[in-house]
């Protein structure tokens, strides 16, 4: 969002780098933090319980910008939080010998539940007037406590159970059914019924084969792919927060990634946000919605690769029968 | 423990996926007709430790009584409720961010209390039904969660009075809950002790004042950091745990004087002070809705008209 500010405001970049993290006072392996996706694992394997995060941050402004504009009183806070837990830490930044500013946060590890996002705001006396923002990092960290690698997209969970006789109650009821797409939490996930058709997983599983075998593999992965896009997509657009003026704005975690990737080819041709904005409009006011769903099917499709494999599903049946002619 | 409609509650607290609970909440639980299927539920449901605090009967007498003491003036429960469900249900808030533990509630342990509070009024014949979120929902609107993030947001360290103001003006908890401005301490503190005042001079519909300063103070808050006009000490995280870890022996909370909470720090007086003449000015030259005008047989949908509810993190 660009906020209109009624008084000047830092026009250069500030940005924010995490330098190291250390974990109960053991520093964290560089590798957990990400520069690139300014993201920092907290949680790895080995070291489930922990109690506080110490992050050392830099942060580099416009220093000429600063010294001559017109505010006094120059604070850079680092601000660390969490939607979920209500969490709100800061920590007030001081000048380094190297020109930039640095500091510590800390984040205690009962505070936060998911990911913290840590941030930067630059507040000043501007015009009489103590306390107001005038500049932000430009980007934004974040701090995962569930991922062991210092990334910010999650995959899909797929879990092979017994939907008549395994621990999962809810299943039972879709006991016929070969899978179930569940996109309601953190990682989107993909019951395959064990139970359901006999020789299915096995079909699944395997690799190589004839060319029977190998058509019914990628033809059941291609249909399990299309259904958890189509649901992830649904999910994804649904109970979406919106801002001041009621524009919906893009979710977080994975459901980012499905929205980003899927609504080019739902509507194409429209920045993510414009697209967005037109399919809660069509949700919501019930005009067009079916129209959408052509575009959503074409979407999933392409990304669950239907075509290739339905492609390469009827040659196999066409040299099948081909030999079964030749006889 | 048996209970009256001869089902039997688990001894312990446990934990329900939204999805599982999602199929259950239909139109004869919302109306209270009927008691969503325990037996199912509870099958599904992943049982909590085996630590006093994740027991279920306190929690379940404290609903009794709530129910009990409050016959007839439901909203007047919360405030009694909060402060005593935090002091019961002693947890970090990495644990209470969990929704699943609230679903559990909700639906195995005190269904009734969900519809006994929040059910709407009857229309046509038609029973009224509390909505699917207090069930299952954000923490601002289940029934459970919003009573302990309620008693957490605005405790003052191990002082619970102030959580007993926020209750007080149902429209904190709707719309001041959700702000994230009140993440931050004295700001918290600091709109109670302006909306005190109001409530102190006697003035009329202090629900209108609580939303017109909410909305003031969130508005002002993108360009105000009020971290900075009112530094917060951080909160004292050993004293915390200790806390949590006393409630295997504590008594339970008591009914007719405050529980004591964690003393993990009060919030810095100096700080709420510094905060109280900028919301009073704030609220002052805030535009103030009055919905008196707006008089029927329904009850107001609350609509946050003139308050944003958009958190500032939503913009990250």
């Amino acid at each position: 969002m660009t906020a209109v500010f009624p008084y000047p405001t830092i026009f250069g970049d500030v940005e924010l780098r995490v330098m190291s993290v250390s974990v109960d006072n053991r520093e964290l392996p560089y590798a957990m933090i990400s520069a690139t996706d300014r993201a920092v694992a907290l949680h790895q394997a080995g070291r489930g319980a922990w109690e506080r995060a110490r992050l050392r941050l830099s942060v580099t402004f416009p220093e000429a910008e600063i010294s001559s504009g017109p505010w006094s009183d120059v604070v850079f806070l680092a601000v660390l939080s969490e939607k979920a837990t209500n969490a709100r830490t800061t920590a007030v930044l001081s000048r380094s010998a190297d020109g930039t500013m640095q500091g510590t946060i800390e984040l205690d590890s009962v505070a936060h539940l998911r990911r913290a996002t840590l941030g930067v705001s630059v507040v000043a006396t501007v015009e009489g007037v103590a306390g107001r923002l005038v500049g932000s990092a430009t980007q934004d960290w974040y701090v995962d406590l569930k991922a062991s690698t210092p990334a910010r997209q999650r995959e899909i969970d797929i879990v092979e159970v017994d939907f008549k006789e395994g621990e999962h109650e809810w299943l039972r009821p879709y006991k016929e059914s070969a899978w179930i797409v569940e996109t309601t939490g953190d990682v989107p996930t993909v019951y395959l019924n064990t139970g359901a058709i006999e020789g299915l997983m096995v079909a699944l599983r395997g690799s190589g084969g004839s060319p029977a075998e190998r058509m019914l593999r990628d033809l059941a992965a291609t249909q399990i792919a299309q259904d958890a896009w189509t649901a992830m997509f649904h999910t994804a657009v649904s109970d979406l927060d919106t801002d001041e003026d009621g524009t919906p704005m893009l979710p977080k975690g994975w459901r980012e990634s499905v929205l980003r990737s899927m609504l080019p080819d739902v509507l194409p041709g429209r920045q993510p946000t414009d697209a967005l904005y037109e399919i809660v409009e069509r949700r919501t006011k019930g005009y067009g919605w079916a129209e959408i769903q052509t575009g959503v099917q074409f979407a999933a499709g392409r990304r669950s690769r239907a075509t290739r494999n339905l492609t390469n599903a009827v040659r196999s049946v066409q040299n099948l029968e081909g030999a079964g002619g030749a006889r | 423990m048996n209970r009256s409609d001869g089902s039997e509650l688990p001894p312990i607290l446990g934990m329900l996926t939204d999805a599982s609970v999602a199929k259950h909440i239909g139109r004869a639980v919302q109306t209270g007709q009927e008691r969503p299927p325990q037996v199912a539920l509870r099958r599904a449901a992943e049982t909590l430790g085996a630590a006093q605090r994740w027991r279920t009967e306190p929690v379940r007498v404290l609903v009794d009584e709530a129910m009990r003491r409050f016959e007839g003036r439901r909203t007047a429960a919360d405030g009694w409720f909060a402060p005593r469900l935090h002091a019961t249900l002693r947890m970090t808030r990495a644990e209470a961010a969990d929704g699943r533990l609230w679903n559990f509630i909700a639906m195995v342990v005190a269904p009734d209390y969900v519809v006994w509070r929040h059910r709407g009024s009857d229309t046509d014949g038609a029973p009224g039904a509390a909505t699917a979120a207090r069930f299952c929902g954000p923490h601002y609107t289940q029934a459970f969660s919003r009573l302990w993030w309620a008693a957490e947001l605005f405790r003052d360290g191990s002082d619970y009075r102030p959580t007993e103001t926020a209750c007080q003006v149902q429209d904190v908890l709707q719309t001041t809950m959700r702000l994230d401005v009140i993440d931050h301490r004295p700001t918290a503190q600091a709109i109670l002790r302006v909306l005190e005042r109001r409530l102190a001079a006697g003035v009329s519909r202090p629900g209108d004042q609580a939303n017109a300063l909410s909305a003031a103070v969130n508005a002002a808050g993108s360009t105000l950091v009020y971290d900075v006009l009112a530094p917060d000490r951080p909160a004292d995280t050993d004293a915390l745990q200790d806390w949590i870890d006393d409630a295997e022996d504590a008594a339970a909370a008591p009914w007719d004087r405050l529980p004591e909470g964690p003393q993990d720090g009060e919030v810095s007086r100096a700080s709420i002070d510094a905060l109280i003449p900028i919301f009073e000015q704030l609220l002052a030259e805030a535009p103030i809705r009055d919905r008196s005008a707006r008089k029927g047989g329904v009850p107001d949908p609350r609509l946050p008209e003139g308050v944003s509810l958009t958190k500032p993190s939503d913009h990250l």
